[in-house]
């Protein structure tokens, strides 16, 4: 009896109906286009008995993995499809450092057992012994660190916080997952202006693909907006600072929710006015989703690319 | 004779179309209210589809995605003078990318053809 889920939901599927228009029939937006097994699109991953037809003319890694063509797999059995993405063997890290940067947050750098690639601006996810899994960019440069570092935000009652406050020590180790996303760096843009936006912990990403960016001979001028609620959210702030006074074509500029003085004001407003032409630049924008999104929407609207308004959207732990 | 997906450019002419269409709708107040909740490259995505058809390109368009994809926004009040809104940015698109008036008019009744899908009629 066929059955099928959708990264852990029921999904409908009819005796004889093909996958992919049982989680299109479903909501789910899922990526096609020949609905004939040949042009891959639709390529995704599951657990459990996938039909011989449904792997045909994919290589023998992916077939091991679990990957196949769900426009042309009709299930016999239950399939469980899984959300897009590699999921990828753990990677065991050690922890070389603990540092708190702000009131809320702490610094972690994490040393990988095994290599581990990555572009500085991707995100893992981490998981702790007693199977608590969270994910955070990752703001090392791979080619200058041999650590993963990350900044983790202490929420109240959050799970990963207190884990780390209470519990965790230098030299444990932990296991962490990835690396996803497309949020890094892209040489392409050398020569364009390279506009960096990010709240809180959304400093992270934005923290590796600057090194990145400056290490790879950008070109063109690159500013980074960092807002916080409080001025002791203002991590990494003497760096950053330290690294525009050195670097002529680098501005940091710093935004205080709600103060008065030099960093005055919100992150969004200081974009927006900051940005007068915003056609030309490439973006990273990284923290929370309603500011992300309405920035996103405000530079697009103002003439932005779509193409070159990369988001890292953090979401909530549920 | 050229068909009209070759005089307007082919695919490289709709993705220089998509952004400038996308834009112009969601700074449209008769009709950015039914894009305020979507991903913006999902939607982007949809919008080119959607022009690769209307420009008269390879396409594997269905009346029956059509409906479905608009028949939550029907009950939200989606209806002709949404329809005509989106053929007028449509035809500003063009104008703007120097597109000569006939295959304009050409595009627009491509795009009136699916009316009855969207509306689900």
């Amino acid at each position: 009896m066929a059955s099928l889920t959708f990264d852990d939901r029921p999904v409908p599927i009819a005796p004889n109906q093909d996958v992919l228009s049982a989680l299109l029939a479903a909501g789910v937006d899922a990526p096609h286009s020949c609905r004939a097994g040949i042009c891959q699109t639709c390529l995704s991953r599951a657990e459990g008995e996938i039909p011989a037809e449904a792997q045909r003319g994919l290589s023998k890694a992916q077939k091991e993995q679990g990957y196949f063509l769900p426009c042309v797999c009709v299930p016999k059995g239950p399939l469980k499809v899984l959300r897009a993405g590699p999921s990828l063997e753990a990677t065991e890290v050690g922890v070389c450092a603990i540092d708190r940067l702000a009131p809320t947050v702490v610094r972690l750098r994490l040393e990988p057992c095994a290599p581990f690639a990555y572009r500085p601006g991707q995100f893992l996810s981490l998981e702790t012994p007693d199977g608590c899994v969270r994910s955070y960019s990752i703001a090392s440069l791979p080619e200058a660190e041999a650590f993963l570092e990350l900044h983790v935000r202490l929420l109240p009652n959050g799970r990963m916080g207190g884990f780390i406050a209470e519990r965790l020590s230098v030299g444990d180790r932990l296991a962490v997952r990835g690396p996803f996303g497309a949020c890094y760096y892209d040489e392409a843009d050398r020569d364009r202006p390279l506009v960096l936006v990010g709240a809180g912990t959304g400093l992270a990403p934005l923290w590796g693909i600057l090194r990145d960016a400056l290490s790879r001979g950008h070109r063109g001028p690159i500013r980074l907006y960092h807002g916080a609620r409080e001025r002791s959210g203002l991590y990494l702030s003497e760096e950053l600072a330290a690294l525009a006074r050195e670097r002529e074509r680098f501005s940091y500029i710093p935004c205080v929710l709600g103060s008065l003085g030099a960093a005055d004001g919100d992150v969004e407003k200081a974009v927006l006015e900051g940005e007068p032409q915003p056609d030309a630049a490439s973006y990273f924008l990284c923290g929370g989703g309603d500011l992300v999104n309405r920035v996103k929407r405000a530079l697009f609207l103002r003439g932005a690319q779509l193409a070159r308004l990369r988001a890292d959207v953090f979401l909530p732990a549920s | 004779m050229s068909t009209l997906y070759e005089r307007l450019g082919g695919a490289p002419a709709v993705d220089a179309a998509v952004d400038i269409f996308y834009r112009k709708v969601l700074a449209d107040d008769r009709i950015n209210g039914f894009f305020d909740s979507v991903d913006m490259e999902k939607q982007a995505a949809k919008q080119k589809a959607f022009l690769t058809m209307v420009f008269g390109g390879p396409n594997a368009y269905t009346g029956k995605d059509m409906r479905e994809g608009h028949r939550r926004l029907v009950a939200r009040g989606l209806g002709d003078v949404h329809v005509d809104a989106v053929i007028e940015l449509l035809g500003a698109t063009l104008k703007e990318l120097g597109v000569r008036d006939e295959d304009i008019a050409e595009v627009a009744a491509l795009a009136n053809s699916t009316r009855d899908d969207v509306l689900d009629r």
